[in-house]
């Protein structure tokens, strides 16, 4: 039984990751409509931000997430600002090429800098852990849950409780209608990817605390993200919440039972079987 | 006294194909003028062209003097002309309150709550739905929010298109009687209407757009009388 306990929390802590790295994902595709393939890679620039800090000058990993976020946000917001924007109302074909050229740079640029060795950051306590019982919760896996959920917290309280919030939502909703109420679209869109990637640069951060990094680490979380907003649902933080914490859970139950070579083909299995009953995911509005 | 709104060999339209020709119209500050003429006339263009969301390839727009031809809408409204869209265009999943407050998006004065109660004021029936979600609301009361939207940003010039699209008669009446109210109470306004009989009996002065050209202009009154007028719109 409490081989079973630990096995749930940790498919949470494995979903709070998820959700961590879910939220930015979903914002940009819900607002602006691009399912952005760079995703992953704006997740392990944050990763790397944390390990340069972490091994030039001993910053705490959980100490650097603002920075990993004020420096995503300023790539983000240029990407859009720059880029981007110039294909936004192009077909959904436009933006899948040109968000997968952005990740090809990105992850080149990082190659570059940083070459392909494996980075780890290895704070003083990474290896211990809560023990209730015979069941263990690592502290950083912990921590990682934490920033997650306050992360979906911000999210949330971005969206629905100010201004800059409201705007967003009415630029996905309807862009003639909200530039007739007087917002700069341009603004909007760099600002939306710019709160996205800030999402995801913290998301990095956390995942460089349990994971070793390289430039090509962020490759499976983009389609780790892409899973977690089907399975939960388009346009609401709750949705991403459930959809990652769910995925998490999955992924971990599936390794611990049929065994570890099985675990993806039962997230997606259940993915698939979710997109067949309920098309517009567990939480996701309609349309 | 010098016009608000002056429009001079206006050409507009979509992705290079002109919709309006040669258009050119006036409206001084506190008129009521109304904007008539059949499906497809070009009068929604007119309006997309006046608020910076349709592509105008020739003319000039002036708005209080100043020119606006080309400008971005979001300065558009900033300067004071602000356009309530056809179909009430709601943010639906949003709350009463969060699509009023929008509508003062480009405002940053301490008075945007106090205008919010002011404004509400026109609409009593939408008092205790502040808090519902815009989307549930009846096409009457939606178009209410809509119209308040637009007044939210505190304009000189409120450019309403089709408010009676879809609507009960006795609701269209309500939300005429309001449209004037607002016009009385100084807002000018240039109004787009199917129901030309209605449009014409609130209107100081109108316009008759026919295929992209003003075709008729002058005293509402007097267009109500035009047997021209009557036989085409009024099915008289």
């Amino acid at each position: 039984m409490s081989q079973f306990t630990q096995q749930v929390i940790l498919g949470l802590l494995l979903g709070g990751i998820y959700v961590a790295v879910a939220l930015g994902f979903s914002l940009v595709w819900g607002i602006l409509n691009i399912v952005n393939l760079a995703h992953g890679a704006l997740v392990i620039v944050g990763s790397y931000i944390t390990w340069d800090l972490f091994t030039r000058w001993h910053i705490d990993p959980f100490l650097s997430l603002p920075i990993d976020a004020l420096v995503l946000f300023v790539i983000g917001y240029a990407l859009q600002r720059g880029v981007i924007n110039r294909v936004i109302r192009a077909p959904l074909l436009f933006t899948f090429l040109l968000t997968f050229g952005i990740n090809l740079i990105i992850v080149s640029l990082l190659l570059l800098i940083f070459t392909p060795d494996f980075r780890s950051v290895t704070p003083s306590y990474s290896g211990n852990g809560l023990h209730l019982g015979s069941v263990t919760i690592p502290y950083i896996r912990f921590g990682g849950l934490v920033v997650a959920f306050l992360l979906a917290g911000a999210m949330w309280t971005i969206l629905n409780r100010t201004r800059i919030g409201a705007a967003i939502l009415a630029v996905g909703a309807d862009r003639d209608a909200a530039q007739l109420v007087g917002i700069d679209l341009r603004h909007m869109y760099a600002l939306t990817f710019g709160i996205g990637a800030a999402f995801a640069g913290v998301a990095g951060g956390i995942i460089s605390t349990f994971q070793s990094i390289t430039p090509t680490a962020g490759d499976p979380y983009t389609l780790q993200a892409f899973a977690v907003v089907i399975l939960g649902g388009l346009g609401r933080v709750s949705a991403t919440v459930l959809g990652g914490l769910t995925f998490g859970l999955i992924e971990i139950l599936g390794q611990s039972g049929p065994g570890p070579g099985y675990a993806n083909a039962i997230a997606f299995v259940v993915l698939v079987i979710v997109l067949v009953v309920r098309p517009r995911g567990l939480l996701g509005r309609l349309a | 006294m010098s016009s608000l709104l002056e429009v001079e060999e206006l050409t507009a339209g979509f992705g290079g194909t002109p919709v309006l020709f040669d258009v050119g119209l006036e409206l001084r500050p506190g008129e009521l003028v109304a904007l008539i003429g059949a499906n497809g006339a070009g009068k929604s263009t007119l309006l997309g062209a006046l608020s910076g969301l349709v592509s105008v390839f020739h003319g000039a727009i002036r708005f209080g003097g100043r020119l606006v031809t080309g400008l971005r809408p979001e300065l558009i409204v900033a300067s004071g002309m602000v356009h309530v869209p056809q179909g009430r265009r709601l943010f639906g999943t949003m709350t009463v309150a969060r699509n009023l407050l929008l509508g003062a998006y480009r405002r940053h004065d301490r008075e945007v709550r106090d205008d919010m109660q002011r404004i509400l004021q026109y609409f009593p029936a939408l008092g205790d739905k502040l808090e519902r979600e815009a989307g549930t609301l009846s096409g009457g009361e939606q178009q209410m929010v809509a119209i308040g939207r637009g007044l939210m940003a505190r304009p000189k010039l409120l450019m309403i298109d089709e408010p009676s699209l879809g609507l009960a008669p006795k609701v269209v009446d309500r939300v005429m009687e309001i449209v004037k109210t607002i016009n009385q109470d100084g807002t000018a306004v240039l109004l787009v209407e199917q129901d030309v009989v209605l449009a014409l009996e609130i209107a100081d002065r109108g316009y008759v757009l026919e295929n992209g050209r003003i075709a008729m202009s002058g005293q509402a009154a007097d267009l109500r009388q035009d047997p021209a007028v009557r036989k085409a719109y009024l099915g008289i």
